[in-house]
């Protein structure tokens, strides 16, 4: 086990503690006939890279930064209330580690009917953005160890992963399929370094602040499932308070991302497709920054094959566009002296999943890389070592209960 | 000319007997495919208030996004393992939804805090006391083992 901090040796221990509890067969902690219900997940991954660091330090070595646990309940009080809490510990090379509440929430159905049910969700709620977001960091629920990182970014994720607020939700079940709508309004998590520095850059002394975003998502699913087809519509208001003897003024950042999904399901296969139009407006930073209006563009294509119950193929293709006015980032490199091929990356992934048991997973994958796109300075903190052309290879195994 | 007639009649014999034994294997094979394809149907606590349900709304209760019936008692699931032929059967033909589909929704749901997993059971007898015993319960079971304790649900 390769997971150094004391939380996290803490975390395993009572993750296997609680699987010993249930014994071989249970899968979770059911109390009160079913009411109460405990789960939770532990996976560990191994990174290496030909160039460039991807989660810790990977150029050419193996890097085991890359571990999630996490632990949730959940309580249905009544068939109108439910409790649900989630603690999630995350370590990812420099972008992220620690421990957080993933989410914390009331979820009040006001209305059920046999035609469908609106309610109310309050709290800490996990952000609807595109078809993954809401369980990007449970490793059964990803189609690949890292999501396509055109859209679903762990550079800057911390404005996606949850928000504190409220939630109105939607949902009509007909014949032909069912409809699903939510509204969330809420605040993004701005106080952590892991937000600040994809924003503006490492070792500034500022800090950051976000208004209330407001997100809608709007989900249909065909066939029972066959077809899903989603539209989400974010907008993230931040705005910078500059440090002590700071180069940067107090700037703001408006991030609108569109994004579109699409999902088929057959019996042994699916294909999905997400494309998103994410535009920024950067203003205010004065003359140490680069100020401007930008559409940025990304898509991916997934075809998955299950080859047997127990085996999983995947292959992507993935890419991403700072800018879809300067896709080879000259204009930006001309401006920065930063290269061009960091403002964007086409990634060619082909994975495999192993479910060894309903509970044991493993996973392999491999990334063709053109560009930088994607890498966070925190691991890569000098952008004129990059190189444009790298590849990644990765591990996971993953357990849950 | 006599043992010419017995090889005319053992080979005779052997062929009648092989023909005896590709017919066996594909009547059985046959039994087979209508043993793995049985007709399920869903089944409810005995005084639910329901006779029969629409597909899209039994989806939406399997799925654990409705969580009472219309008469508004609390609707509790129960489902066999995912790996039973039973419950591929049932979400395949009744519910028309693949079964990693409905698994992939229940994980969707029960990870990000939106909803809980359906109580999982080992055997159809236990499918059969639990749904007749428990007020509000669906489940599932061979519409050839229906018993008298439970209700049958029409798919309307």
């Amino acid at each position: 086990m390769y997971v150094c901090s004391g939380f996290a040796r803490t975390a395993c221990f009572a993750l296997l503690g609680a699987v010993s509890l249930c014994g071989t067969e249970a899968r979770a902690l059911d109390l009160l006939g079913g009411d109460f219900q405990l789960h939770g997940f532990l996976s560990l991954g191994l990174v290496n890279t030909t160039d460039n660091n991807f989660f810790g330090h990977s150029d050419d070595q193996i890097s085991k930064d890359f571990s999630e646990v996490g632990v949730n309940a959940s309580w249905r009080l009544t068939p109108e209330l439910q409790l649900a809490a989630e603690v999630l510990w995350r370590r990812a090379g420099g972008t992220d580690d620690g421990a957080r509440l993933d989410y914390g929430l009331l979820d009040w159905t006001a209305l059920a009917r046999e035609q469908g049910r609106a309610g109310l969700r309050m709290g800490r709620i996990k952000t609807s953005y595109g078809l993954y977001n809401k369980t990007r960091d449970v490793p059964f629920t990803r189609p690949s160890i890292i999501l396509p990182q055109s859209i679903y970014f762990d550079r800057t994720r911390n404005l996606t992963v949850s928000a504190d607020g409220a939630e109105i939700y939607a949902e009509a079940y007909g014949e032909a399929g069912s409809l699903s709508a939510s509204f969330a309004y809420g605040l993004p998590e701005t106080g952590t370094d892991a937000t600040k520095v994809p924003l503006v850059g490492l070792n500034r002394p500022g800090s950051m602040e976000s208004n209330l975003a407001p997100d809608l998502q709007v989900i249909y699913e065909g066939s029972g499932g066959k077809y899903r087809l989603a539209f989400t519509a974010l907008r993230v208001d931040l705005s910078y308070k500059p440090g002590s003897a700071d180069r940067l003024q107090g700037g703001k950042l408006r991030l609108v991302p569109l994004i579109f999904s699409g999902q088929y399901n057959a019996e042994n296969w699916s294909l999905t497709g997400e494309y998103a139009m994410r535009r920024s407006t950067i203003k205010d930073f004065g003359p140490f920054f680069y100020n401007g209006k930008q559409d940025g563009q990304s898509y991916y294509l997934q075809g998955t094959y299950r080859l047997s119950p127990q085996w999983e193929a995947l292959l992507r293709y993935d890419a991403y566009y700072a800018d879809k006015n300067d896709r080879d980032g000259q204009e930006f490199a001309a401006a920065t002296g930063v290269p061009g091929f960091t403002r964007f990356a086409r990634d060619w992934t082909l994975g495999v999943r192993f479910d060894v048991t309903p509970q044991f997973m493993l996973r392999a994958e491999m990334h063709q890389i053109d560009g930088a796109g994607f890498l966070a300075s925190q691991d890569n903190p000098n952008p004129q070592a990059l190189r444009r052309y790298w590849n990644n290879f990765m591990l996971q195994a993953s357990f849950r209960f | 000319m006599e043992t010419l007639l017995t090889i005319k009649f053992t080979t005779s014999l052997m062929r009648a007997v092989l023909l005896g034994m590709l017919a066996n294997v594909l009547l059985f094979s046959l039994a087979c495919a209508q043993t793995t394809e049985p007709v399920m149907v869903a089944i409810a606590y005995p005084a639910t208030s329901e006779e029969s349900i629409p597909r899209a709304s039994l989806r939406a209760i399997l799925g654990m996004r409705l969580h009472k019936w219309p008469a508004d008692t609390p609707v509790k699931v129960f489902v066999l393992k995912d790996d039973a032929p039973e419950h591929a059967t049932f979400s395949k033909t009744v519910l028309q939804v693949f079964p990693h589909q409905l698994r992939m929704a229940w994980d969707r749901q029960v990870f990000s805090g939106q909803g809980q997993y359906p109580e999982q059971l080992g055997s159809t007898q236990e499918m059969l006391s639990r749904v007749a015993s428990t007020p509000g319960a669906i489940g599932y079971v061979k519409a050839s083992e229906v018993n008298q304790n439970v209700r049958v649900l029409r798919i309307r």
